[in-house]
C-alpha cells in the first residue's frame, strides 16, 4: 500500500468522472434532437477503484414496437384524412351551388318552359341551365379522376421513400455490425441505434412490416407477408408497375416485376393511398357516374318523345363527349344541335306547339329512376353526400383517436428516453463533486509522498 | 415510480393543449360567420343529406306555386274575356226580341243588321284573344288564331305538311273527305325506310302526334313517281309525291301532318292545356273555344252561326226566322255562363292549393332552419368560454423554459 496506488486510484476517478460529465454534456446538448436517447454511464467498482463499465442508452425496445405500430395507423389515416378532405370539398353544397340546386333549376326550367312553348327567353334558360349542369357533373367528375391521380402519384412517391429508407436501415446495419455490436457499448454505437430506431418510425409510417432485432444488433425488416425489405447490409427495393387495363401503379419487387403485391400492404400511407385510388374514390365516381349516364337516358328517352317548333321529332338531349362512348359524368354535355338553335328543343308532345312534353320532362324528378327503382334523383345524390359525409367524419375521427394515442406513446418514450435538463444539471453537480473529491485525492497523495519523502530525504 | 418529466414533454403538453384550444375556437368561429350548423357534409352526414332533400322539396313547392299562379292569371282573363262575351250575347238577344215584335219595320231591321254586325266582329276579336303570346281559346293549338271570320260549310281536310328536318323533299298533298266531326290533327311519322324495296313503314296519330292509334302501315314509294297511303283515318288521305326531287329518299323519323276541320269558323282542338300543381297533380286551366263557343265536342251552340243567322234574318226582315232565333242565343248566353263558372270552380281549385303550398314553403323553411341553421346565442357563449381558455394557455405557454433548475443554480 503506498501513494502511488492513491495516484492510480484518483487517476481512474478522475477519468471516469470526467466521462461521465462529458456524457451529461452530450445529453445537454441534445436536448432538442428528436429521436435522442438519453445516455448514462455506468460506473462499476474494480479490485480497488472504479472505471465506466459502458455507456448505457436508455430506451424501451417494446415501446418501439408500440409506437411503430402507432406510426402505421396514423400514417394511414393521416394519407385518408387528406384525400377525403378534398373530395369533400368537390361535394360541399351547404352554401348551394352543386348539382342538387342546379338539378332543381333544371327541372324548374323545363316547366317555365311548358308554360310558354315557344317562348324564346324560356327556351335559352332551358339550354343555359342545362350546359351548367352538365358542366358541373363534368367538374365533379374530373376533380374525382384528380385525386385518384395524385393518389397514384403518391404511391410512386412513396414507394421511393420506402427504397430510400430501406436502403438507410441496411446501411445502418452494416455500420453497426463493422462496430462490433452491443458487446462495446460506445456512444457511436448508441446515435447509431437512435437512427435506427427513427427510421423504423419513419418507415412504419408507410408500410407495415414485422422486424426481428438481431444478436448484432442489425434488424431484418419484412413485409407482413414474410418477403424480406432489408437484412445485414442487403436491401430488396420496391418498384412501381403501370397495370395494363387501368394504367395505375401496382406495387411489385424490383426484382420481381410480375409478382403484385399490392395486397401485402395491408397498413400505413401505401396502403391508404392504394385503397382510395382503388376503392374510395372508384366507388364515389362510379356512383356518380351511374347518376349521369341514368339522367341523360332518363332526359333523352323523354326527349325523343317531344316535338320541337318545327314538328321535328326532338333528337338527344345529352350525349357524352368521347368516342368511343363512355358513360362518365366527365364526359357529359348538352347536344351540339340544342345549343345552336334553341328551337330544337322538343317542349310539346303533339305538332301543334302545345308544351306537353315540357310538362312531362319536369316530372322526372318525381320518378324512381335510381337504386333499381327505389329513388329518385336527388334523393340518390343526396345519399351520395351523406356517404361522403359519412366517410370522412369516420376517418377525421380515426385521425384524432391516432394522433392521441402517438402523443400518449410518445409522451412515455420522452419520459424513459428523453433528456430532463434538471436531472441533468444535477448529475452535473453529482460528477463534479465526486471529480473535485477526486483531484482531492491527488493533493492527499501528493501530501503523503513528500511527507515520505520529507522522511527520507 | 415516478414518472420523468422532460422539457419536450413539458413543450409538447402545452403546445398541443393550445392547438386543440385554437381548433376548437376557429370551429366555433366557422359557425358564427356562417351562421349554420353543417359547413360541410362531414359536420353532420345525415343532416347534410337531409338539408339536400329538403332544399328539392322547397324548390318543387316554389315552382308549383309559380305554375299555380299563371293558371290564376289565365284564368281571371278568360273569365274576364267569356264574361265580355256573356254581354255582347245579352245585346244580341235583346235586338232580337225588340226586331222579332210586328212593330218593327224592314230598314229598322236591315240598320240593326249593322249592330249584329259589330257584335259579330267585336265576339271574334274576343275568341282570338291572347295572353303571353298563347291564345286562349284555341285548345292546344295555342300558336294560331282559333276563330275564322269565313264560315266553313262542310268538313275540310287542311293542306298536308312536313317537318321541318325531314329527309324526304319531295311533295305531300292531302286529299279525301273528312268524316270526323271535331277538329283533329292527323300525324304520319315514317318508322322504317327500306330503301332497295322503296317501302315505307309508318305509324298514324290522331291526336298530333301524341299518341299512335295504327302502327306499322306501309306503302311503297316508286322513285319518280307518287303513291297514295290510303285512308289513314277518318277519310284522309295523304299522297306522296318525288318528282322533281334530287335524292328522295325517306328516313325513320319523318313527320308529316295535316289538320282536319269540321264545319263552322273554329280551327282549334278541343284539347285543355295543362300543368303540375302538385306531384302527380296535374291540373287543366284552359278552356276550349269547342267548349264555349261551338257545338262541337263539349259545346252546345254554334255561337257564330247563331248571330250571322240572326244578322241575315234580319237583313232579310224575316219576323219569323229573328223570333226562332231568340231561344237559340239564351241557349248561347246560358253556354258561356256554364263555362265561365267553371273558370270560376278551377280559379277556387287553385287558391285552395296556393294556400297549401304556401304552408308547405313555411314548413320546409322552418324544417331546413332547424337542421342547418347555428343557434348564435349559444355559440357566442361557447366561444367567450373559449376565448377565456385559449387566454389561459397563452398564458402558460409563455412560461415555458422560465422555471427551470438553472434560475436557481449560482
Amino acid at each position: 500500500m503506498s501513494g502511488i496506488d492513491i495516484l492510480n486510484i484518483a487517476r481512474d476517478s478522475l477519468l471516469s468522472h470526467q466521462t461521465a460529465i462529458n456524457l451529461t454534456g452530450t445529453n445537454i446538448a441534445n436536448v432538442d434532437t428528436p429521436g435522442y436517447s438519453r445516455q448514462r454511464a455506468v460506473f462499476s467498482a474494480l479490485v480497488q477503484s472504479v472505471e465506466i463499465a459502458g455507456i448505457e442508452r436508455i430506451y424501451d425496445q417494446f415501446l418501439g414496437v408500440q409506437i411503430n405500430e402507432q406510426a402505421n395507423n396514423l400514417g394511414d389515416s393521416e394519407a385518408k384524412k387528406d384525400a377525403l378532405g378534398r373530395i369533400e370539398t368537390v361535394f360541399n353544397e351547404t352554401a348551394g351551388g352543386g348539382i342538387n340546386e342546379l338539378l332543381n333549376e333544371f327541372w324548374s326550367a323545363w316547366n317555365d318552359l311548358s308554360a310558354n312553348p315557344s317562348g324564346q327567353a324560356e327556351r335559352v334558360t332551358v339550354a343555359s341551365v342545362s350546359q351548367s349542369l352538365a358542366s358541373l357533373f363534368r367538374s365533379y367528375g374530373d376533380d374525382l379522376l384528380a385525386v385518384q391521380d395524385e393518389a397514384n402519384t403518391r404511391v410512386s412517391s412513396l414507394v421511393d421513400q420506402v427504397n430510400s429508407y430501406v436502403s438507410d436501415i441496411a446501411d445502418i446495419n452494416d455500420r453497426i455490425m463493422q462496430s462490433g455490436g452491443s458487446a462495446t457499448n460506445s456512444p457511436d454505437l448508441n446515435s447509431l441505434k437512435d437512427s435506427q430506431e427513427n427510421l423504423l418510425s419513419a418507415l412504419a409510417e408507410i408500410v407495415d412490416f414485422h422486424y426481428v432485432t438481431n444478436a448484432d444488433d442489425s434488424v431484418s425488416v419484412f413485409l407482413s407477408s414474410g418477403m424480406p425489405l432489408a437484412d445485414g447490409n442487403r436491401h430488396w427495393d420496391l418498384d412501381v408497375v403501370a397495370d395494363d387495363q387501368t394504367a395505375l401503379y401496382n406495387v411489385v419487387f424490383e426484382d420481381d416485376p410480375t409478382v403484385v403485391i399490392n395486397s401485402s400492404l395491408t397498413k400505413g400511407s401505401l396502403a391508404a393511398f392504394l385503397e382510395i385510388r382503388d376503392t374510395t374514390v372508384a366507388g364515389y365516381l362510379e356512383s356518380l357516374n351511374t347518376l349521369a349516364a341514368s339522367l341523360v337516358a332518363e332526359v333523352n328517352t323523354q326527349h325523343r318523345l317531344g316535338y320541337d317548333t318545327n314538328q321535328d321529332l326532338g333528337g338527344d338531349f345529352f350525349f357524352f363527349d368521347v368516342d368511343p362512348e363512355v358513360q362518365e359524368a366527365r364526359y357529359m354535355k348538352v347536344s351540339a344541335d340544342i345549343i345552336a338553335d334553341v328551337n330544337k328543343i322538343a317542349a310539346s308532345a303533339t305538332v301543334n306547339g302545345d308544351g306537353g312534353n315540357a310538362v312531362t320532362m319536369s316530372e322526372i324528378k318525381d320518378e324512381l329512376t335510381m337504386n333499381s327503382g327505389t329513388s329518385t334523383f336527388s334523393a340518390y345524390y343526396s345519399s351520395l353526400v351523406g356517404q361522403i359525409g359519412q366517410d370522412v367524419a369516420y376517418v377525421n375521427r380515426s385521425f384524432d383517436h391516432h394522433t392521441d394515442l402517438m402523443t400518449q406513446l410518445t409522451n412515455k418514450r420522452e419520459a424513459i428516453s428523453g433528456v430532463s435538463i434538471d436531472e441533468e444539471m444535477m448529475n452535473l453537480i453529482r460528477y463534479q463533486t465526486g471529480y473535485n473529491a477526486s483531484a482531492k485525492l491527488f493533493v492527499a497523495a501528493e501530501e503523503l509522498t513528500d511527507t515520505l519523502m520529507s522522511l527520507v530525504g | 415510480m415516478v414518472m420523468r418529466v422532460t422539457e419536450n414533454i413539458k413543450f409538447n403538453t402545452i403546445v398541443d393543449n393550445m392547438f386543440r384550444t385554437q381548433d376548437s375556437y376557429n370551429k366555433l368561429v366557422e359557425k358564427i360567420t356562417s351562421l349554420k350548423e353543417i359547413n360541410r357534409p362531414s359536420d353532420d352526414p345525415i343532416g347534410a343529406s337531409r338539408v339536400l332533400n329538403l332544399r328539392e322539396s322547397k324548390a318543387s313547392v316554389e315552382q308549383y306555386s309559380r305554375n299555380i299562379d299563371r293558371g290564376e292569371s289565365w284564368l281571371t282573363i278568360t273569365e274576364s274575356k267569356l264574361s265580355s262575351a256573356g254581354d255582347l250575347l245579352v245585346k244580341a238577344r235583346e235586338v232580337a226580341i225588340a226586331q222579332s215584335t210586328a212593330t218593327s219595320s224592314a230598314e229598322a231591321r236591315n240598320s240593326e243588321a249593322e249592330t249584329v254586325q259589330q257584335l259579330i266582329n267585336e265576339m271574334l276579336t274576343l275568341a282570338n284573344s291572347k295572353y303571353d303570346e298563347r291564345y286562349l281559346f284555341a285548345g292546344t293549338k295555342t300558336g294560331e288564331a282559333p276563330f275564322s271570320s269565313s264560315e266553313r260549310s262542310a268538313t275540310e281536310i287542311g293542306t298536308a305538311a312536313a317537318a321541318g328536318g325531314n329527309t324526304f323533299d319531295g311533295t305531300v298533298t292531302s286529299s279525301g273527305t273528312y268524316t270526323g266531326d271535331v277538329n283533329k290533327t292527323y300525324v304520319v311519322k315514317i318508322t322504317g325506310w327500306d330503301g332497295g324495296a322503296r317501302t315505307a313503314t309508318y305509324s298514324v296519330s290522331a291526336d298530333g302526334g301524341a299518341s299512335w292509334v295504327a302502327t306499322g302501315q306501309t306503302f311503297d314509294l316508286p322513285a319518280g313517281g307518287s303513291v297514295a297511303t290510303g285512308d289513314i283515318g277518318d277519310g284522309i288521305i295523304l299522297t306522296f309525291d318525288d318528282t322533281g326531287a334530287a335524292d328522295p329518299e325517306l328516313a325513320a323519323g319523318d313527320i308529316f301532318y295535316v289538320n282536319a276541320f269540321a264545319a263552322g269558323h273554329y280551327n282549334g282542338n278541343g284539347g285543355e292545356l295543362s300543368m303540375n300543381i302538385g306531384e302527380g297533380a296535374p291540373f287543366a286551366y284552359s278552356i276550349s273555344g269547342e267548349a264555349a263557343f261551338t257545338d262541337k265536342g263539349a259545346g252546345n251552340v254554334e255561337i257564330f252561326d247563331v248571330l250571322t243567322s240572326l244578322k241575315d234574318a234580319l237583313e232579310n226582315n224575316d219576323q219569323n226566322g229573328i223570333m226562332a232565333l231568340i231561344d237559340d242565343l239564351k241557349a248561347a248566353s246560358d253556354q258561356i255562363s256554364k263555362n265561365i263558372s267553371r273558370c270560376g270552380t278551377r280559379a277556387n281549385r287553385l287558391e285552395i292549393a296556393q294556400g297549401n303550398m304556401a304552408d308547405m314553403e313555411l314548413n320546409l323553411t322552418g324544417l331546413i332552419s332547424g337542421v342547418e341553421d347555428a343557434d348564435i346565442s349559444e355559440i357566442i357563449t361557447k366561444l367567450s368560454m373559449k376565448e377565456l381558455t385559449l387566454q389561459a394557455s397563452y398564458n402558460v405557454a409563455s412560461k415555458i423554459g422560465n422555471l427551470t433548475i438553472l434560475n436557481f443554480l449560482r
